[in-house]
């Protein structure tokens, strides 16, 4: 049986009074893609930043194996650093300039590599960070509602290029994200949170790049597991 | 719309009509020189020597007083912004001492250093300290806590946070600061050189007082306003080098 990336037995995480995590129960298998849907503050955000390490409070069993990698929601480069020093800035004993390269040119931005974050737009620091993020070869990659902020037609360019590049280099993912039709498109596995519990567990069909029309039927379930039926949604 | 030029028409009245009083009597020689007497005795000052070397004394007083004021804002500014208990520590007394008027601890600076040109260069270094601290210390404490929580997932070092973040986020504020500070600088410089200078752009002023020179007095003041000006051109032309990821179209 393949090794976990990530073990999470019994999580809690409260902030005063309220528990945002929980009992929570997680596996993601090793090159897994798994996507967690859920409303805004049903707990996902927080379980990422716990998974991250960026967040110590909590209490339970987490086992994250190997290295980790995250892409936040905000692309959150560097403005004063150029954009190919963005992408190799922190790893060490490398040739910062070439690996550099090598990432932009897997997200299309070789032209850019020397120019100012602040002059790229939205889809384009995105995809700098989703470099930053990769080139540090993550054992698991983390990803923050990262294309939320971005429109309709950039993301689905964006989820083709996430297919793609996890194909490449087999990272398990966890992506976090309310949008449902990003989650069927792109997880092996589809997990909703509801008050920081998983409340239900979707395998979308293995075929890949996915046909919007083949996830209608399941769409229905997940909306219905997260509360909304499709008389209230219409 | 009226072109950039026609804002130099009323400078330029003003000054034919401070010509015209002078010339009819109206404004007498001993208040205040007419503009023509004021640019001779500047070129008279200017061949014989005297402006350049009091030119020389004023611009190594504000430069030393400046240097080690920096030395002081920045240490103390990365001190009380980079640790908590620098902070703690460093923060309550250099607050409290800026509510002093600086300018009265002359008395106090005369008794410790005398009247040569330590009092002066002190001045000028307290002057120009309290504003570059203060923007340090806050451009550090405003460093974007969602860039340094990014950069300790990606493993930065400590060290590469300090140096990749947290310095070019201050960096901004810290040149508002030096802005600020040497602007303090000049007037310390001003006030300072009232104080028994035997030397300096304050100094010619003195002695043209003296000597009812009022052209003379005028050509310090020039002199001192044109100072002013060249040093915050100069922080503006570090600004936008230093700063120039921020001003990219």
């Amino acid at each position: 049986m393949a090794q976990h990336t990530v073990t999470v037995r019994g999580l809690v995480r409260q902030f005063g009074d309220r528990r945002v995590l929980d009992d929570l129960d997680l596996v993601v298998r090793q090159g897994e893609f798994v996507a967690l849907l859920g409303r805004s503050g049903s707990g996902k955000s927080t379980l990422l930043r716990v998974l991250a390490g960026l967040d110590r409070e909590a209490d339970g069993e987490t086992t994250v194996n190997g290295t980790v990698s995250v892409a936040f929601q905000q692309p959150r480069l560097l403005p004063w650093r150029r954009v190919w020093r963005n992408v190799s800035l922190g790893l060490h004993g490398v040739d910062a300039r070439s690996v550099a390269d090598k990432a932009l040119a897997e997200v299309q931005l070789t032209d850019h590599a020397q120019a100012w974050p602040l002059t790229l737009s939205g889809g384009e620091a995105q995809r700098v960070s989703l470099a930053r993020a990769l080139v540090r070869e993550p054992d698991l990659l983390l990803l923050d509602e990262p294309f939320g902020a971005l429109d309709a037609l950039t993301r689905l360019a964006m989820h083709r290029l996430v297919d793609d590049l996890w194909q490449r280099h087999r990272p398990s993912v966890l992506l976090v994200t309310h949008d449902i039709d990003e989650a069927l498109a792109l997880a092996d596995r589809v997990l909703v949170l509801d008050e920081g519990r998983i409340v239900a567990e979707h395998t979308p069909p293995v075929g890949r790049p996915r046909r919007h029309a083949d996830l209608t039927e399941l769409r229905t379930r997940v909306l219905a597991d997260l509360g909304v039926t499709l008389d209230e949604a219409a | 719309m009226l072109s950039g030029a026609w804002r130099w028409l009323s400078p330029v009245g003003l000054l034919l009509l401070w010509q015209i009083a002078s010339g009819t009597g109206i404004l007498s020689e001993d208040k205040l020189a007419s503009p023509t007497k004021v640019l001779a005795a500047g070129i008279d000052l200017a061949t014989s020597g005297q402006l350049g070397d009091a030119f020389v004394v004023s611009l190594r007083r504000v430069l030393l007083g400046v240097a080690v004021g920096a030395v002081i804002a920045l240490a103390l500014g990365l001190t009380a912004g980079l640790s908590r208990w620098g902070a703690v520590l460093v923060d309550p007394p250099v607050q409290m001492l800026r509510t002093l008027p600086f300018l009265g601890l002359i008395p106090l600076f005369i008794i410790w250093f005398g009247i040569g040109e330590e009092p002066k260069i002190a001045l000028v270094a307290l002057g120009f300290a309290f504003p570059l601290y203060l923007n340090v210390y806050a451009g550090i404490r405003d460093t974007d806590p969602q860039l340094l929580e990014a950069t300790a997932v990606l493993g930065f070092t400590r060290w590469e946070r300090l140096l990749h973040v947290v310095l070019p986020a201050a960096l901004p504020q810290a040149l508002v600061g030096l802005r600020q500070g040497l602007g303090v600088a000049w007037l310390s410089l001003i006030v300072g050189e009232q104080i028994n200078a035997d030397a300096g752009l304050g100094y010619l002023i003195n002695n043209a007082r003296d000597f009812l020179r009022t052209d003379q007095v005028v050509v310090g003041l020039v002199v001192y306003a044109g100072l002013g000006l060249a040093t915050d051109a100069l922080v503006r032309a570090l600004e936008r080098k230093a700063l120039r990821w921020r001003n990219t179209p």
